[in-house]
């Protein structure tokens, strides 16, 4: 089931960058260039970008402007990036963020 | 440190409309934004705007935008983007995070058009992903074309909540319940009226009891409140949903006009912190001017005007034009600015409860309660009349400020006259040609056009539809009331899709004349399901 917009009734059908693919935890995604990380991850259905440290809570996206930060992610190793406003490129590396690393809590 | 005549803060629909009266004017302009393009909101907006031809009625944001960005390129403006401004300081040293570096700048004068943020409500689960807001809705559908849920409950029924449901629908996705605490609907009815008859359910005097789900949104419970704000116990309604949108408001980004010491107010009206400024946006310190909703929450069409009337008297207090130039050129956008602020939603009339049109006429009561206006009271309005053969029938039952249906009608059929608030009346004497420009144009999609008897025991409903597939020529399906409820059984006679209609495709079904003026939205039938 895709969450992509195939064809718009009044934007028709959008443009887009070329197909990329990056990694997601592990797991390999496609996504187009240019498109904010977030969109890619939504488009692949995620909905969890990360934990917070002090009660473990999950986060997504929420305001998708770069103002909120829920959606931070770890992006090539450097944490707290804001997916909703950072252009994908190819073979991004993309974690859930638990606190402020990589590593799940449990294994933490 | 880089010296500029008038650096402005936010590239938005003010700041730009400021950039390019203040370039024009031969000032050394700059602007910084701290996002990846500049256009603000308005490449969000992809419904047609309100007012009239001066305020680009009738056309669509994201095109407005376009001619704004094309506008600022041809006057030389300068905008950086990426650049988020970090501080406003003494004598107009303004500091700038561009990537990674620090910036810093000198201006001689400085517009802050930064313009508002959502707000936010809290309950129970409302930190869980799939809680978004409506902004965030409209950036993922509009500009990256991502569905932000499949189904999605909308809280806030102001000009956002309603227009982003509209949208979402657009998109393709499902919006299950419109919510608002308030006991009536905030923004135009028009635009209330269009998601109503899609089968979109409003629930005012209600609101969030909580978000169900782990990991993500899986339900939401609603529940109505008392005049107290108190839930009323056992009025709870649960939905299955994916998405939760907020649509609860917006607040001036006023925090840089605070930090450079410009008097502020909390100004309810306005929508929270502002600065004090007169009517061009000159605030407490000499040369910093505001515009755009950083001053006051309005809307984009009147953030352009504002925004230029900030470049003006820039200009003027920079010696770059002289105090007769800067009237002339103010007295004209006044009297635009005049326009779009008249009728029962201008800000004066906010909090106001109006129960009658400027004509006398009562409001109707199913369209502030249940966003629709009932079939008992859609005849006491002008716009609604009876006669042989094709005639518009114009459901406008509210005084707001917009009269492209009375432009575009060559027959003279639509009668607004000069007050642009006034509600459309439908000149009886005039001869309908059924060309379907007012029912394109009408940005409220409020016009139809019907022949109520076509001798054969059917009739006639001519509608707006933006949305997609659009169904063939003998399409079987149901027709829906002005309530989004089942009607009777209807079939496409045709479709129209004009250049001139603008992506407004102009749907005309065939329904048994006693719901001639019932019938108002076409569902395809539930084995061929689009919508």
């Amino acid at each position: 089931m895709s969450e992509r917009i195939e064809e718009h009734p009044i934007l028709g059908v959008q443009k887009k960058g070329k197909t990329v693919k990056f990694t997601m935890d592990g797991k390999e995604i496609e996504g187009y260039e240019g498109e904010p990380i977030a969109a890619a991850l939504k488009a692949a259905g995620l909905m969890v970008h990360r934990y917070t440290q002090k009660e473990h809570k999950p986060r997504g996206i929420f305001c998708a402007i770069g103002r909120c930060t829920d959606c931070v992610m770890i992006v090539d190793g450097v944490p707290n990036i804001r997916t909703c406003i950072t252009p994908l490129k190819d073979g991004m590396t993309v974690q859930t963020q638990y606190g402020v690393s990589g590593i799940p809590f449990e294994d933490q | 440190m880089k010296r500029y005549d008038l650096i402005i803060v936010g590239a938005g629909p003010s700041g730009l409309s400021a950039a390019i009266e203040a370039a024009k004017k031969g000032l050394d302009v700059v602007v910084f934004d701290e996002n990846e393009k500049p256009g603000g909101q308005l490449f969000k907006q992809i419904h047609k705007f309100f007012g009239s031809k001066e305020h680009r009625a009738k056309v669509r944001g994201f095109v407005i935008g376009q001619q704004l960005l094309d506008e600022a390129d041809e006057a030389g403006v300068k905008v950086v983007l990426n650049a988020t401004v970090i501080g406003l300081y003494q004598d107009k040293e303004v500091v700038v995070r561009i990537g990674e570096e620090i910036c810093h700048y000198k201006a001689d004068a400085v517009v802050i058009a930064t313009g508002a943020a959502e707000n936010m409500v809290t309950f129970p689960g409302w930190t869980l992903p799939g809680v978004i807001g409506a902004g965030a809705a409209q950036t993922m559908m509009n500009l990256h074309g991502v569905k932000p849920g499949k189904r999605i409950l909308m809280l806030g029924s102001g000009n956002v909540g309603l227009v982003v449901s509209f949208q979402l629908l657009q998109s393709g996705c499902e919006v299950v319940a419109l919510v608002d605490a308030a006991p009536r609907v905030g923004g135009y009815g028009v635009h209330a009226a269009k998601v109503a008859r899609t089968g979109v359910l409003f629930y005012l005097s209600h609101t969030i009891v909580s978000a169900e789900g782990d990991e993500c949104v899986t339900g939401v419970t609603i529940a109505e409140i008392d005049d107290k704000f108190n839930f009323i116990p056992g009025t709870e309604k649960h939905f299955d949903v994916d998405t939760i949108c907020l649509a609860v408001g917006l607040s001036p980004m006023s925090q840089l006009l605070k930090m450079a010491g410009a008097k502020m107010e909390d100004n309810p009206k306005r929508g929270g912190q502002v600065p004090i400024c007169d009517e061009y946006g000159r605030t407490s310190i000499p040369g910093v001017f505001v515009a755009g909703d950083v001053s006051g929450i309005e809307e984009a069409s009147s953030a352009m005007i504002e925004g230029r009337m900030a470049g003006i008297v820039a200009a003027e207090y920079l010696g770059y034009i002289d105090d007769k130039v800067m009237e002339t050129e103010l007295a004209g956008l006044d009297k635009a600015l005049d326009g779009l602020r008249q009728g029962m939603f201008a800000p004066k009339n906010r909090g106001k409860s109006i129960e009658k049109t400027e004509e006398g006429i009562d409001i109707s009561q199913n369209l502030l309660k249940k966003g629709f206006v009932g079939d008992d009271e859609i005849e006491r309005f002008p716009g609604v009349t009876h006669r042989k053969g094709i005639h518009p029938v114009i459901e406008c039952t509210q005084n707001i400020p917009c009269n492209p249906c009375q432009d575009v009608c060559g027959k003279k059929c639509i009668s607004i006259g000069d007050n642009i608030t006034s509600l459309p009346i439908a000149v009886t004497d005039s001869e309908c040609v059924n060309c379907g420009m007012c029912v394109a144009s009408c940005s409220g999609q409020a016009i139809f056009l019907v022949d109520e008897d076509c001798g054969d025991g059917s009739a006639t409903v001519t509608l707006p539809y933006e949305f997609l597939p659009l169904p063939a020529e003998g399409t079987k399906g149901i027709a829906l009331g002005r309530n989004g409820q089942e009607v009777c059984e209807a079939t496409v006679v045709s479709v129209k899709s004009l250049k001139a209609f603008d992506k407004t495709n102009l749907l005309t079904m065939r329904v048994p004349k006693e719901y001639a003026m019932k019938a108002r939205f076409f569902r395809v039938k539930t084995e061929e399901a689009a919508v």
